[in-house]
């Protein structure tokens, strides 16, 4: 809690608790529905939740309390994923965004840990199918989120029927374009830039695809 | 309160008397429960449940005037007083069970069985459990089955409930080489083969005591 506040300086969205039953370890269901009732608003609320018993109660909860506003019951990590929340909720997103955020929460710790891939040079060239038809282009992220889920799953449905094998490779790390969970592994963020590169008979429409979707801001610049 | 037959009614007092006869169980067996459950889990279940039912038996008295009544504050007592996973579990099955016996002055066969299904499906909906995950579904489901093919060739209410404890006790064993898919054991993989899932042996406490209850005495 204190952590995630630190992030607002004392302005931010409505954070409660419902820990503990009983007096002890584990949740209570109907102090989830009281929670909710506290943090109730028009604009949704993000449930974050460890494991067992917590997620259980927060589905009872539900069941329970029958909120008139929308609720999510979040994946995300309990606590990077509330810092994350409740950054992304003071900067006024709406709940998708916010849900989007913290399920996303992981992927800096990851990056930053996972030390053999990150250190891993960029040599597009060690690849011996990289022959004459390999093309690349090096591209800027324009839309406000970058590369999160809907963006790569959009790269990854793009080039994932052409004869073309497309990788993305974003601050010294490589994703395999046709799937967007290593995209999102990439972490790469509004302004990011992203080299694409294609093998393969269909490399230039490959190319082409990519470039057409980040040149577009995924469809998102009229939303944003 | 003799023998029931199929056409009779369970009335408050003898699901009270079921409740009352699964906290002796729990009391009994508390030990045992969370030893298998320090085996496979986070070694509280024993002592969620005991904590649980004792909460209960202190909400039920004086005992409210309908099943449905009786059974919702069951389920809201567990929800609030168990803790663990078995309490957002336990405590649905006995508030949709209480949904499912509305307003009636008491649950005769089929409306029982309507009770137990209908809880039986909330922790489904709950827990996402199926069967071979090695979780209290292993022992309800069978448990269940054996009380409506009980009624269907037309044996009594008590011989029903005997039936179903003893295909709930037989589940519980069968969770023995089960690999845990759901829950806290799950986390364990392989190591929680060759312990009996704590979930189902609680819920075979349950069926026990509701054949017990409706037993002759």
């Amino acid at each position: 809690m204190e952590l995630a506040r630190e992030m607002v300086h004392g302005e931010g969205p409505a954070v409660e608790v419902a820990a503990g039953a009983a007096g002890g370890f584990g949740t209570d269901a109907t102090e989830v529905a009281a929670a909710l009732r506290r943090a109730a608003s028009p604009d949704g609320v993000l449930v974050l939740m460890d494991l067992g018993s917590a997620v259980l109660s927060a589905a009872l909860s539900l069941e329970l309390s029958a909120p008139s506003y929308p609720v999510r019951l979040s994946s995300a990590p309990l606590v990077e994923g509330l810092v994350a929340a409740v950054a992304r909720a003071a900067g006024g997103a709406d709940l998708e965004v916010v849900a989007r955020e913290a399920e996303a929460a992981l992927v800096p710790k990851v990056s930053t840990l996972a030390q053999p891939v990150a250190e891993r040079p960029v040599a597009p060239s060690a690849d011996p199918a990289a022959g004459v038809s390999d093309t690349s282009v090096r591209l800027t992220l324009i839309n406000p989120l970058g590369l999160h889920a809907r963006p790569a799953a959009q790269i990854a449905t793009a080039v994932g029927s052409l004869a073309a094998t497309v990788a993305v490779e974003a601050g010294g790390r490589r994703a395999d374009a046709t799937s967007s969970l290593e995209l999102l592994t990439l972490g790469a963020g509004q302004g990011a830039e992203i080299t694409v590169t294609a093998t393969g008979a269909d490399a230039v429409r490959a190319i082409d695809a990519v470039r057409e979707l980040v040149l577009a801001g995924f469809g998102e610049l009229e939303a944003g | 309160m003799g023998t029931l037959t199929v056409t009779d009614a369970v009335p408050v007092d003898r699901l009270v008397a079921w409740l009352s006869s699964f906290r002796d169980a729990v009391h009994e067996q508390g030990a045992y429960l969370t030893e298998l459950d320090s085996a496979i889990g986070d070694a509280d279940h024993g002592v969620n449940l005991v904590r649980g039912m004792d909460a209960v038996m202190a909400a039920v008295d004086p005992p409210p005037s309908t099943p449905g009544e009786l059974l919702k504050k069951v389920g809201m007592t567990l929800v609030t007083s168990v803790g663990g996973a078995s309490g957002p579990l336990y405590g649905t099955f006995f508030l949709r069970g209480a949904a499912a016996a509305g307003d009636a002055s008491a649950l005769d066969g089929a409306a029982l069985l309507t009770m137990l299904r209908a809880g039986l499906e909330g922790i489904v909906a709950r827990g996402k459990a199926e069967p071979g995950d090695k979780t209290m579904y292993d022992a309800l489901a069978p448990a269940l089955a054996a009380f409506e093919r009980s009624l269907s060739a037309g044996e009594h209410l008590a011989a029903a409930a005997r039936a179903a404890a003893g295909a709930a006790a037989d589940g519980r064993d069968a969770t023995e080489p089960m690999l845990a898919l759901k829950g806290r054991a799950s986390y364990l993989g392989e190591r929680s083969v060759g312990h009996i899932d704590p979930g189902a042996a609680s819920s075979a406490l349950l069926f026990e005591a509701l054949a017990d209850s409706l037993d002759a005495r």
